[in-house]
């Protein structure tokens, strides 16, 4: 269990990190979310004890220290291999350095190859690969010794949606095998897909925590998906609706309040048969952008 | 790069030998044609190789001229008056040690030839023969000796220590600055810490430079066994035992200790810059403090090698950094106590264990700040990053 108590970081006259407070049970994944510079990236360096911070950081009730460090899996927001080395003496030089003898790196190495899709042997060079197959060798590299705790910083950062699928795969089967998972993202979709709870940082500070959909229903379900039955104006006149988009082949609404969705569908649907009407609370992007102040809330 | 001077020593000793074999088959030569009995061709041939010891009429020796088998000939004949003349005729000119050795030779036959014809009496002839004598007597024998053997010694074991300094420093410096700059070192900290990895790399790169003069110390151990044996440097080898003996004894002492010392204290320097750069294109810049350093103190120590007893030389053989390059030349001239040396040493040593503890104590943060600014903001921003 990974438990963050009242962590504060202070850069000269940035706070990078503001009493954020939250934890994480045994076999659970959770995303981290927030802009560029919301203070990610710092608090994963603070899980790891590389800088110094406010309150304490606990994984199964000690800080993460030299003793725990077989334990953690840790992939660095920026793509980090030795150019120069093979795939198969990067994976063993940082797999010896978790306490994985070579022997067992080598016996590895090509399922985990395999599992990746990443093309070539393990004797080729880290700088003869694509940059997908360097990121596939060093999620390899961050996985290959079974981790316990796994901090992943923008894991699918340039991974096509094939690519994206496979790392998605391998984290749940990491939690299946028990793991506790951490991961930055940008990318909405893949947080909603396989997140148990999120994180929200904004400025260093918490703006949401709490399962992913405990988090989407705590919002008003405002968004309103209708197929064109009538035209926009007849709808973006409706009283509490706040806003009308035309997409190809449905309209989104966004309203006031709940209660609204009641006079649109009756204005829309008149008796008749209506194609697509669905009201829901705002998708994780848009709760996102509204916490980051994008658009109003 | 641990065989570069084998394979150094190997190309030149290749290139001695076919140099002397080209220079020893250098034909064609100079024929002598003496018309006079006082002085056969056959001794003047003698004289240096550049004459052909085949001997052959003038004709014979002008149609080979002409013909490029010969370079050229002397003809040696006497006047009635008893004096001896030579005449070269050639293609080119004769050079200077040639035509030396051929006047030498000619001055010395017409003395005789002198002597023979002036008909003096024996007693005369002593007289005649006198020559003032010139004895040398010089206090500490084997002075000159001394001298040179400090020479060598002294440049032998700066430039080792240079070059060694020079290449590991810059290796080391881009190892670390690698490191960072591929951000592998944030994979590598959740794996160990930030003292285990500067330590292990210092170690390692310690292993690898003891690794290497052992390489050295063996090699040159066996060549200087082969050579000893026989081959080309057999003569010069014999022949300068007693030189060679002083300047091994003055290379294996506490010299090595003060360059191996120095090894120690660049390479912790060169961590140290190697942990301030920003991005790993900029890792052949890390080495750069070091390899300054490294040149001042190698420079400076040449312009002090003939003044070892000058107060630079003496204040300079105890600062840390230049005491490896400056301290050995007072060792090797002699000119420092026991005492002298064991405080440089205890100086150099208490400031590599507080170099290495206090860099050790901020190296994660320096590893991990990445600030793309001037060189002091790096460092100033690392102490607080790490800061713990």
């Amino acid at each position: 269990m990974l438990s963050v108590n009242n962590v504060s970081k202070q850069f000269d006259q940035v706070k990078a990190l503001s009493n954020v407070n939250f934890s994480i049970n045994d076999g659970t994944i959770l995303g981290l979310i927030g802009q560029n510079g919301a203070g990610k990236t710092t608090l994963f360096h603070s899980t790891l004890n590389f800088i110094s911070h406010d309150g304490e950081i606990l994984w199964n009730g000690e800080p993460i220290t030299e003793k725990s460090f077989d334990e953690v899996g840790y992939l660095p927001e920026e793509r980090s291999l030795l150019p120069k080395m093979t795939i198969e003496q990067q994976v063993t030089y940082l797999a010896a350095l978790k306490g994985m003898p070579a022997k067992m790196v080598s016996q590895k190495l090509p399922g985990w190859m395999k599992k990746f899709e990443v093309k070539g042997k393990p004797t080729d060079k880290i700088k003869d690969l694509s940059k997908g197959n360097q990121q596939k060798v060093q999620l390899i590299c961050t996985l290959i010794h079974d981790p316990k705790f796994i901090i992943l910083d923008e894991p699918f950062s340039g991974l096509d949606p094939v690519n994206a699928s496979l790392l998605k795969a391998a984290i749940l089967e990491a939690k299946a095998n028990g793991a506790t998972i951490i991961f930055s993202s940008h990318d909405m979709n893949n947080v909603e897909e396989i997140c148990d709870e999120l994180v929200m940082l904004k400025d260093g500070h918490v703006v949401l925590h709490g399962p992913v959909n405990q988090v989407r229903n705590q919002y008003p379900r405002t968004k309103l998906i209708i197929s064109p039955t009538i035209p926009i104006s007849d709808v973006a006149t409706i009283p509490g609706v706040i806003d009308a988009k035309q997409f190809s082949d449905h309209y989104q609404l966004t309203l006031s309040s709940e209660e609204v969705g009641k006079v649109v569908f009756k204005r829309v649907s008149n008796g008749e048969y209506i194609e697509t009407f669905s009201q829901q609370a705002p998708s994780l992007d848009e709760i996102f952008r509204m916490k980051v102040g994008e658009i109003d809330e | 790069m641990v065989i570069s001077p084998f394979i150094l020593l190997l190309i030149s000793v290749g290139v001695g030998y076919l140099s002397s074999n080209s220079s020893s088959n250098s034909e064609p030569e100079i024929a002598v044609i003496s018309h006079t009995p006082a002085v056969t061709a056959t001794k003047v041939t003698k004289t240096t190789d550049a004459f052909t010891s085949k001997s052959m009429s003038e004709a014979t020796a002008k149609r080979k001229l002409h013909d490029n088998d010969l370079d050229g000939y002397v003809v040696i004949s006497q006047q009635k008056s008893g004096r001896l003349t030579a005449k070269y005729t050639g293609n080119k000119k004769m050079s200077a040690a040639t035509q030396t050795g051929l006047i030498a030779f000619l001055q010395k036959s017409q003395q005789a030839q002198n002597i023979m014809d002036s008909k003096v009496t024996a007693r005369q002839l002593t007289t005649l023969s006198r020559q003032p004598s010139i004895t040398q007597h010089v206090n500490n024998q084997g002075k000159s000796d001394n001298e040179t053997y400090k020479v060598v010694a002294f440049y032998l074991l700066v430039v080792m220590a240079y070059f060694i300094l020079l290449t590991y420093s810059t290796i080391t410096a881009q190892e670390i600055a690698q490191d960072k700059g591929t951000k592998i070192i944030e994979i590598i900290f959740s794996s160990t810490t930030a003292q285990k990895y500067f330590f292990g790399k210092l170690l390692g790169i310690m292993g690898v430079i003891c690794t290497q003069i052992a390489i050295y110390v063996v090699g040159g151990y066996l060549s200087f066994n082969i050579a000893k044996v026989g081959g080309d440097f057999k003569e010069l080898i014999n022949d300068n035992s007693h030189l060679i003996h002083m300047v091994i004894g003055n290379l294996i002492n506490v010299n090595l200790l003060f360059v191996f010392l120095g090894v120690v204290i660049y390479t912790i320097l060169s961590a140290f810059s190697g942990a301030l750069v920003a991005k790993a294109e900029d890792a052949n810049k890390a080495a750069t403090p070091a390899i300054y350093i490294c040149l001042a103190a190698f420079l400076l120590s040449f312009s002090f090698i003939d003044n070892p007893t000058s107060v630079v030389t003496q204040i300079l053989s105890f600062v840390p950094f230049m005491s490896s390059f400056f301290m050995p030349i007072r060792v090797i001239d002699g000119s420092v106590s026991g005492a002298g040396i064991g405080l440089s040493l205890i100086i150099l040593i208490v400031t590599i264990g507080a170099m290495a503890y206090y860099i050790s104590s901020i190296y994660e943060g320096l590893m991990l700040q990445s600030d793309n600014s001037s060189f002091w903001n790096r460092f100033k921003r690392g102490l607080k990053y790490g800061n713990k």
